[in-house]
């Protein structure tokens, strides 16, 4: 179980002139929940669709679960794209069964789970329902069912959480945990980064077809200098002076981040503070969020990207 | 194995579901089934009974025309009988005037004249026997109108009844029998080579001919036989030298001794195989048209990845190959099965009744089809035509679904493929008359077309070189045809926008 579910080596995609993928390396360890983060052309999935195989890289290796494509072991694998389709005709149920048995399941085990997981998931009342009069949202869950039927032990979900509402977001985030828990490896495209914080144990953003960050989310956070926001109506600039306090940034009117160095304390703003009788009307001393983390980090070139 | 199986399976569940499917399945034999009943039906029920008037100035022609018209319908009256006659069990009245058939009489036959010296014409004494409703039927001039008046006037009087303004008096099977046509013979009809003088045809329809024509057939020989009698030939001699007729029969070397006549059975063959191409052309379109529809369908809502997330490009193109296919295939074993089987029923009928003695088994149409299908090479070379003309077409209307993500991207490259699709039907009549003739021989030859000539050319014994040759030329070109397609499959199914140039596919042909 030491040899990760996944690992990408120096991978290039080049369509033409144009770098998808640039010299691309990560590592999924097994039994985690994987994100894979980045903005709208970052080369998400071109770089999933390598992984599986669809599409072949334009150098570098890839290997999945210990193979050098994932057509070899494309029974352990299931994968939901980006764009969700179902075939309009075919029943629920069917679809489900339809693609666990190209993943290898007998006829009769292959109904068996679909009829299982759509009763365990909520969808019990629409087995019999034709795709096609089922909700985006119904029509979403079935086809994550139909990626899990097979009951993989590497899940790839791109964009897994668009297009569904609220409380369907809770059924998937479910589903995700509930496989991570039985040991399975999940790794999930998006830029809904409130997903990625609640459920990923370890994450890499791309931007541009090159790898920004890959690392666990206390990792992430800590890419970021620690910074205090607070409302004031006052000049904050006396606070230039206090030790451990390495900068004042305008974040709005009357909104101030003031960024910290290494391991200074906070509380340490709030004193400075009441001294220099600045009046504050909130002062939050939270981490960074994976927001921050992200648009730190592809801030800049995601505008441009996602015009190209 | 497998997976080309479960896409295959899901392809087929999924056109089998539809209507168009089984309307396809049904709506063959039902049209075979119309197609030949309906004429029958039509003749028999269709046309109600046409009433005509005939005013005749010269009073010479209009009895000529009424004993041959009168003539006429006696032979369907007769004609009926005699069909009435072959019943089984044989009519009572009729049962002693029925003849065996023999060699050279296929159907038993009754002895009319035996039976009107017996009975004296007089059908109505025949219990069961409805004679056929007569199609035309003279009536009297309506009252009011002199038919000595002048030709304008009398027309003037005939325009309403022809107008169907005034019927004529009821009848028993119409109660306002309309005056469908009106014929008059002007004064002076016939003298010379008047023209000026021609008989008026009135009708408001002038789609039916038949009245018409038949009169005019009538008095053109009458005119003809007075025109000889004035230059003092006898009619009689002329009537004998235009029956002679120049003797001729068909023969066929391939045929054993003593059965070199060519019949019925023979031309059906000869025949039978442009049926055959055609059934090929509709069937192989049809269900390449599918495989289009399908794989633009997958393509287009992006199912496609989980695909292929599954199964390599190289499954899915067989498993959809095998899918539709499968679909064709039970379509065409149902319209076979359906043609066979109502063929058999028939002839079985044909057959009981040829041992009753009222027919000759030699001459039934449904035992010459089914002879055909049991005999020849019809079906088996159908059946391996379908099967490499169709990997052939599906594979090229497949490939062109992977580039298309619109049917309206895939009428592009469909304009072209159809025109090469037409070449076959344009040939279908000229092959059948010259089966080894260059045309069909280089025609042949070429493996998107060899399905289609060749089974034109079937049961024309073409040389065994050209059976063997353009099979093992078909057949690697099919070979040829799945990998190239299979590349640019493997490329395409993937793309997304505007379907690639031409130049690129060379391109992804030579590298991936």
């Amino acid at each position: 179980m030491s040899e990760p579910a996944l690992e990408l080596r120096n991978v290039s995609k080049y369509y033409g002139e144009f770098c998808a993928v640039n010299d691309l390396s990560l590592t999924v360890p097994r039994g985690c929940i994987y994100g894979f983060l980045g903005p709208n052309g970052a080369g998400k999935t071109t770089s999933l669709r390598m992984i599986l195989d669809i599409l072949r890289p334009s150098s570098g290796t890839i290997s999945v679960l210990g193979a050098p494509s994932a057509l070899d072991v494309r029974h352990r694998i299931g994968y939901l794209p980006e764009e969700k389709g179902l075939y309009k005709k075919m029943k629920a149920w069917a679809v489900i069964a339809y693609f666990a048995g190209l993943k290898g399941l007998s006829s009769g085990d292959a109904r068996r789970r679909a009829f299982e997981l759509l009763e365990r998931y909520g969808l019990k009342d629409f087995a019999q329902a034709k795709t096609e009069a089922l909700s985006k949202g119904m029509g979403q869950k079935v086809q994550v069912l139909a990626s899990i039927a097979h009951d993989p032990e590497l899940v790839i979900l791109d964009e897994p959480f668009s297009g569904l509402d609220p409380v369907n977001q809770g059924v998937l985030e479910e589903i995700v945990t509930d496989l991570r828990d039985r040991g399975r490896t999940v790794l999930f495209s998006t830029h809904v980064m409130a997903h990625a914080e609640r459920l990923c144990d370890r994450l890499v953003i791309i931007g541009g077809g090159r790898r920004l960050f890959d690392g666990t989310m206390t990792e992430a956070r800590r890419t970021l200098p620690h910074r205090v926001r607070l409302h004031t109506d006052d000049d904050p600039a006396p606070l230039r002076g206090v030790p451990g306090v390495t900068g004042l940034i305008s974040d709005g009117p009357g909104a101030w981040q003031v960024e910290l160095s290494e391991g200074a304390d906070p509380q340490l703003v709030l004193r400075a503070c009441f001294e220099r009788a600045i009046r504050l009307q909130t002062f939050n001393a939270a981490e960074p969020s994976l927001h921050d983390v992200f648009m730190k980090l592809v801030g800049p070139s995601a505008r441009e990207a996602s015009f190209r | 194995m497998r997976y080309i199986w479960l896409v295959g399976l899901r392809e087929f569940l999924e056109n089998a579901r539809t209507k168009g499917f089984w309307i396809g399945i049904f709506l063959f034999p039902v049209i075979i089934l119309v197609s030949g009943a309906l004429p029958i039906l039509l003749a028999k029920k269709g046309i109600s009974t046409r009433h005509y008037v005939v005013i005749d100035q010269t009073g010479e022609f209009a009895p000529k025309v009424r004993t041959e018209l009168g003539r006429q319908r006696t032979t369907e009256v007769e004609d009926a009988l005699h069909d009435f006659a072959r019943r089984d069990p044989a009519p009572r009245e009729l049962a002693r005037f029925i003849r065996a058939s023999g060699s050279n009489q296929p159907l038993s036959r009754l002895d009319l004249d035996g039976w009107k010296r017996h009975a004296g014409s007089n059908y109505l004494t025949v219990s069961g026997f409805n004679p056929p409703r007569a199609a035309w039927l003279e009536v009297p001039v309506p009252k009011g109108i002199n038919p000595s008046n002048d030709v304008p006037s009398i027309e003037a009087q005939l325009r309403p009844w022809l107008r169907g303004e005034f019927t004529l008096p009821p009848s028993e099977a119409n109660p306002s029998p309309k005056l469908f046509a009106a014929v008059i013979i002007p004064r002076g009809y016939g003298v010379g080579t008047n023209e000026s003088a021609s008989l008026r045809y009135w009708a408001e329809n002038t789609a039916d001919t038949s009245l018409r024509d038949s009169i005019q057939r009538q008095l053109s020989d009458e005119l003809r036989r007075r025109e000889y009698r004035s230059l003092g030939v006898d009619p009689a001699i002329i009537a004998r030298v235009e029956a002679r007729r120049a003797p001729i029969t068909d023969l066929n070397p391939r045929k054993a001794e003593g059965e070199e006549k060519v019949g019925m059975a023979d031309r059906l063959r000869q025949w039978a195989p442009s049926f055959f191409v055609y059934l090929l052309w509709v069937s192989i379109f049809a269900v390449s048209q599918m495989l289009l529809n399908s794989v633009i369908e997958e393509k287009s809502n992006r199912i496609i990845e989980v695909l292929l997330s599954s199964v390599t490009p190289g499954e899915l193109m067989l498993g959809k190959l095998l899918g539709v296919a499968m679909t064709g295939g039970i379509m065409m074993t149902a319209w076979f099965g359906s043609i066979i089987g109502m063929a058999s029923v028939q002839a079985r009928i044909f057959s009981s009744a040829a041992a009753a003695g009222a027919v000759n088994p030699a001459a039934s149409l449904p035992t010459d089809v089914l002879s055909l299908f049991q005999s020849t090479w019809l079906l088996p070379g159908f059946a391996a035509y379908f099967i490499l003309g169709y990997i052939a077409y599906a594979t090229i209307f497949l490939t062109i679904g992977s580039l298309c993500n619109t049917l309206k991207d895939a009428q592009n490259f469909m304009g072209p493929v159809m025109l090469v699709l037409m070449v076959p039907l344009f040939l279908m009549p000229f092959i059948p008359r010259d089966p080894n003739g260059p045309i069909a021989t280089i025609f042949s030859w070429i493996p998107l077309y060899t399905p289609f000539v060749m089974m034109n050319r079937i049961t024309g014994s073409p040389p065994l070189f050209d059976v063997i040759g353009t099979g093992i030329v078909l057949v690697g070109f099919d070979i040829l045809i799945l990998w190239g397609c299979g590349r640019i499959f493997r490329l395409a199914i993937l793309r997304t926008g505007q379907p690639p140039r031409i130049i690129e596919l060379f391109r992804w042909l030579r590298n991936r």
